[in-house]
């Protein structure tokens, strides 16, 4: 019987995470019948750290109080906002309240958001705050000081999957170097392009989760297609989901296609839909996939 | 040279409202050459200040507003000074402070410095530098991803990029990308294979 999420990692299991959003503002009981859908289906739930740069309540929050419910969460944390103190600080709290996994990135710029002109931090970057994770782990901090109780965080990040882009590849390779224990991925709708990224990462051992957004209608595609880094949605779904009767069901027939061919090529699959998670148990049962 | 841009003349006259007697001190060097302090734009300041009822007892150009010796100094370039109730220094911030710091008059600044730029082949060029102490521009083959990455990121672009674009600003190509460019051109691309520790941010 596996117990935690790391556990699973290691296992063979195929894995299924989901993401989450804190609420803005102080009443979390919505966010948290969200997540109540993901129960027995997702082995872990990602929770942003205020994602797009728009203020809601901290992730470390939002994410003891999943733990509090019995859920199994990955706190997100981004460079965008803190700096080597305020990091370390957040990572030793979010330890002591017995939040095990993380997901480190950098961030969104705070002028895509709704506090445009915060001051950006980035004090460290994500290859450097994995660095600093493994440092906390070894009980030791950035400065080099002995920690009075250290931590042993399951310590995932982030990549797109674009085999064309050396740089991103590179930066993923450090990650993993600096010691990823999973990869996140964005959103995948272009299977081929991510087989031919999981060849291109071939030599790196670390587990990859392969982020999955279900498409709601054709405009919706348009957009990610246009703005958001990255994300490749083919010729062909672009096609299905303009004309298919109810976009929302083509979404998620699509999606559970995806699911069955990324579960050749991956780990598992990380679920971001926009909105609620509404339909994030019937997408699974339409994959094939069970519960945890 | 300091990239400045010149304060609209509504934002200087509100700076000035309850001030008169104006000394204007200009900038021969990036001012003049961005045209924000050189010595037509101080006599068009000139003319504008006094448009508006403001009484400008005089003006002058030394070589470099970041650089005066003395008050003395400027007082050899234009005695009238002495009389200044008040100072508007067009150049840098650089150059407001240093000429606060031999005068005891209120001193106030006509333009906005953006970045530590240059300019080449005609075309200016912001933000190379953002004068961190500790430069390791070489590893990065000559593009400095601290001033030019928005993020300051050392070792490797954010996931933010479009087709080569910022996600900051999408006129603007991703400084990594300029230096994957320039790495390969160079053939030294083994050097974005380098974890690059955080830059050290102490005072001096």
């Amino acid at each position: 019987m596996l117990f935690n999420f790391r556990e699973k990692l290691n296992s063979s299991k195929f894995l299924v995470t989901a993401e989450v959003s804190p609420p803005k503002g102080t009443r979390f009981s919505v966010p948290l019948e969200d997540a109540r859908q993901l129960k027995g289906i997702a082995d872990a739930i990602n929770v942003t750290d205020n994602q797009c740069s728009i203020m809601h309540m901290s992730s470390l929050a939002f994410s003891k109080l999943l733990l509090d419910e019995g859920h199994e969460p990955i706190m997100q944390l981004t460079c965008r906002d803190r700096n080597r103190i305020g990091l370390q600080s957040d990572l030793l709290g979010a330890y002591a309240l017995g939040i095990r996994n993380i997901c480190l990135m950098t961030g969104d710029f705070p002028s895509c958001g709704d506090h445009p002109g915060s001051k950006p931090v980035y004090d460290l970057d994500s290859v450097q705050l994995l660095q600093l994770v493994r440092k906390l782990d070894s009980g030791i901090n950035f400065a080099g000081n002995r920690l009075d109780g250290g931590t042993s965080f399951c310590a995932g990040a982030v990549s797109g999957t674009d085999p064309e882009k050396p740089l991103q590849l590179i930066k993923l390779e450090k990650k993993v170097r600096c010691g990823a224990d999973f990869i996140q991925t964005q959103a995948v709708y272009d299977v081929g392009m991510f087989e031919e990224f999981m060849e291109a990462i071939n030599h790196l051992e670390v587990p990859v989760i392969a982020g999955l957004i279900p498409l709601k209608s054709f405009s919706m595609a348009e957009f990610m297609n246009k703005n958001i880094s990255g994300i490749r949605v083919p010729e062909e779904i672009m096609f299905r989901i303009k004309n298919a009767p109810d976009p929302i069901e083509e979404g998620l027939s699509i999606a559970s296609e995806t699911i069955k061919e990324l579960m050749k090529l991956s780990r598992g699959v990380h679920i971001m839909p926009v909105g609620s998670h509404q339909n994030t148990p019937k997408l699974l049962s339409m994959a094939g996939i069970s519960g945890n | 040279m300091i990239i400045t841009s010149a304060k609209p003349l509504g934002e200087i006259l509100a700076l000035l409202k309850d001030e008169d007697d104006v000394f204007i001190i200009g900038c021969n060097v990036c001012a003049a050459k961005l045209k924000t302090g050189g010595e037509p734009e101080v006599l068009e300041m000139y003319r504008q200040l006094e448009k508006s009822g403001k009484h400008v007892v005089g003006w002058a150009l030394p070589t470099a507003a970041c650089s005066v010796r003395s008050f003395d100094s400027l007082v050899q370039k234009n005695e009238k000074i002495r009389e200044a109730r008040c100072i508007l220094v067009m150049g840098c911030g650089s150059g407001v402070s240093t000429v606060a710091s031999v005068t005891e008059v209120p001193v106030f600044g006509s333009n906005d410095t953006l970045s530590l730029g240059g300019s080449s082949e005609n075309k200016l060029l912001l933000d190379q530098c953002v004068m961190c102490g500790n430069c390791t521009i070489g590893e990065f083959g000559g593009i400095c991803p601290k001033s030019q990455c928005p993020k300051g990121l050392l070792n490797g672009p954010c996931g933010g990029a479009i087709d080569g674009t910022c996600e900051v600003n999408r006129d603007h190509d991703c400084v990594w990308v300029l230096i994957y460019d320039r790495l390969n051109k160079i053939k030294r691309l083994d050097l974005l294979y380098t974890v690059h520790a955080p830059q050290e941010h102490r005072t001096n």
